[in-house]
């Protein structure tokens, strides 16, 4: 049961029109260890309803057809499976539009695969336990009531901005957070940056966070970004 | 006011109130030396006539004739007087010898006083010598013939002036409808320079040069309109198309990348990544300028406050300014309140302040404002880096345009186009000045 369970949990539906488009993704996911099911929108559709698939990805154009109808018709059934929408509208009206219509995350064309895959591990791993009210990781402990982050006994001040950044990352623990995701969630700008602004927020925050001859907490993933260290 | 001389129409009026006055005066002209001339010249040959016929009359007879002439003279223009040979009066209506020739010819003299009369009239004149030594002088007024050219000159002042008037003020009537018809449409072009690309010429009711010329323009800027679709069409299908491939190749070798132990392969395929990564940069930014600049023009606006957005930008970038050394400041006052995009706004002013922070060396400045000038929202960013040289600064706006000096900087090159498109899409103009050094990037609401 709890088998089968996990493997549900580890199909990823995906509708893409464009093969090579597909065959990359399907490779890239399956290389992580995920199931990946190609499927038309009411092939897609049928299996979100079944709970037959642990999230999806969706083109936004699919043979000339708009998924984000069927995605909101899925959202007024109640179907509550996590969707992708990548797609080739950039402007921010179709990102609003994607997440308006039950999207969990929009993805603009073109972009690198590890930030698909990163943002697929960010929705199924997601921590979204609202009832949580302490995040751990090693001896550093944040604590979202009080507003405070303590290191062993140590208490450590940071800005509001670098409580979030450091709150997205204890969320997401042991996973591939890209400077994307980051500027989405942390600083919620819809906007690619042509300067390394991210970067210096991040060592920023590593002063402040890390012991002195102990390895960081927070390392670069190099072509990526960055991955809170699970087993610090 | 040289403006209206120079107006087309004006010309026109002014030429035809030329060419009228000139016909007219002419034919007045005429009428008025006919009346004079004529009139004089038979004159002239009848005074001489009688001089002649008279000159060896006796005196008796003389004095006779002369009563009989001057008591018949009804329209009082008969001059007649008889002098001595020392210029004595002797009998007659003129009493002293006018200054004229005694030679039997006729002699124009402009004012004359007769005995009885009051006043001082124009008038010819024979005097003639007679055999006795006596001079003989007869004469004839022209007031009669002057009172009729003052008629002619009368009746052309009556006529001419209220025609010059009248044409003059058709002419100005004329020219402020065509000149405000021209104003319209100047200023519609330099709208539409501008980008306002969808404005269209006005054409009025009436069929006149004017309207078939703006109809012809207005037909050229649908054509211009269609081929600049067509061509960013093409633009955009390339972009379009790159995506997936770059999409595709990116992936491949990052796999390849992560297959291979080969250290001379995983070395070029790092580098090809690396260009990858820069054209999948362009290309996104290229659809992104394009989404912003041809998208539904139907963004749904909001009030949105620009020293918030400033702010949220400066707390976000001050750590990129420290680690630069650069000192970093922002002055905002109380909101300033726009209708608007936020994301976008968000994004545009990004693409200022980064590009600042870029192009500024260590130890420099940036500054940050807001403020309402004049009831017109600027958000100014100010910085002391390199600035850009005056051959350059018509071009920095234009797509993929770097500087010189900027080309070691990384970046698309369309950072400012889609800056520029985003406050075109809020109607503020984003402008270039110097700093000295440095530069100053201005987003400046436009006055409406």
């Amino acid at each position: 049961m709890t088998d089968k369970a996990e493997a549900h949990a580890q199909t990823i539906v995906l509708v893409e029109d464009e093969q090579a488009m597909a065959d990359e993704i399907k490779g890239e996911l399956e290389s992580k260890g995920y199931l990946v099911r190609p499927a038309s929108i009411a092939q897609a559709a049928d299996a979100a309803r079944v709970g037959d698939a642990a999230m999806m990805i969706m083109d936004r154009i699919v043979f000339g057809e708009d998924s984000l109808v069927t995605l909101e018709a899925l959202r007024k059934e109640g179907v509550k499976v996590p969707v992708l929408v990548i797609s080739a509208l950039s402007s921010v009206d179709e990102k609003v539009k994607g997440l308006k219509a039950g999207g969990d995350d929009y993805l603009t064309k073109p972009f690198a695969m590890v930030e698909l895959s990163a943002r697929v591990e960010a929705m199924l791993r997601r921590l979204d336990d609202v009832r949580t009210t302490k995040l751990h990781v090693g001896d550093l402990e944040m604590d979202l009531i009080e507003k405070t982050v303590h290191r062993g006994s140590n208490r450590i001040e940071l800005l509001p901005r670098e409580f979030r950044l450091l709150e997205y990352f204890l969320r997401h623990p042991g996973r591939v957070i890209t400077r994307a995701m980051l500027l989405q969630e942390v600083w919620q700008y819809h906007f690619s940056l042509e300067t390394n602004v991210v970067d210096v927020h991040i060592s920023n925050l590593r002063k402040k966070i890390d012991t002195r001859g102990a390895p960081s907490l927070i390392v670069n993933i190099r072509g990526a970004g960055f991955m809170l260290n699970a087993n610090a | 006011m040289l403006e209206f001389f120079r107006s087309s129409a004006v010309r026109v009026a002014l030429a035809f109130v030329f060419a009228t006055t000139v016909a007219t005066t002419a034919v007045f002209a005429l009428v008025y030396f006919q009346i004079g001339e004529a009139n004089e010249a038979r004159n002239r040959l009848i005074l001489e006539a009688e001089a002649a016929k008279s000159v060896n009359r006796p005196v008796d007879e003389l004095k006779g004739a002369f009563e009989v002439r001057l008591t018949h003279d009804l329209r009082r223009i008969d001059f007649a007087a008889l002098f001595d040979s020392n210029r004595k009066f002797m009998f007659g209506n003129i009493e002293q010898l006018p200054a004229v020739a005694v030679d039997g010819k006729a002699h124009y003299i402009a004012g004359v006083r007769a005995r009885d009369r009051d006043d001082l009239e124009p008038a010819i004149f024979v005097a003639r010598a007679r055999p006795d030594g006596n001079i003989m002088l007869l004469g004839r007024s022209l007031l009669e013939s002057y009172a009729y050219r003052r008629i002619v000159q009368r009746a052309l002042a009556a006529g001419l002036v209220p025609m010059l008037l009248l044409a003059l003020g058709i002419g100005a009537y004329f020219a402020r409808r065509s000149s405000r018809r021209l104003t319209a449409i100047h200023d519609t072009i330099a709208r539409i320079m501008k980008g306002d690309t969808d404005l269209r010429l006005p054409i009025g009711s009436r069929h006149d040069p004017i309207a078939q010329i703006s109809r012809d323009v207005n037909l050229m800027l649908d054509e211009i309109g269609r081929l600049l679709v067509q061509l960013k069409g093409v633009g955009d299908n390339i972009a379009h198309d790159l995506r997936s491939p770059l999409a595709v190749v990116h992936a491949q070798l990052e796999r390849g990348l992560e297959s291979s132990s080969d250290e001379q392969l995983r070395t070029v395929v790092k580098q090809a990544l690396a260009h990858i990564d820069k054209a999948m940069l362009t290309v996104a930014a290229l659809l992104r300028l394009s989404d912003v600049e041809y998208g539904p023009k139907s963004r749904n606006f909001q009030s949105i406050d620009l020293s918030a957005i400033c702010a949220d930008l400066f707390e976000f970038y001050e750590p990129l300014a420290e680690s630069k050394s650069i000192r970093m400041t922002l002055e905002t006052q109380s909101p300033v309140q726009i209708d608007g995009d936020g994301d976008l706004m968000r994004e545009a002013v990004s693409n200022l302040i980064g590009n600042a922070i870029k192009f500024t060396p260590e130890n420099g400045s940036v500054s940050i404002s807001v403020a309402c000038e004049d009831g017109l929202p600027v958000v100014r960013i100010r910085d002391s880096g390199i600035g850009v040289e005056p051959a350059e600064r018509d071009k920095i706006f234009q797509r993929f345009y770097r500087t010189s000096s900027g080309h070691r900087v990384p970046g698309s090159g369309l950072g400012l186009s889609i800056a520029g498109a985003i406050a075109n899409l809020h109607e503020l103009d984003l402008r270039f000045n110097d700093n000295n050094p440095g530069a100053v990037f201005e987003l400046v609401g436009r006055r409406r």
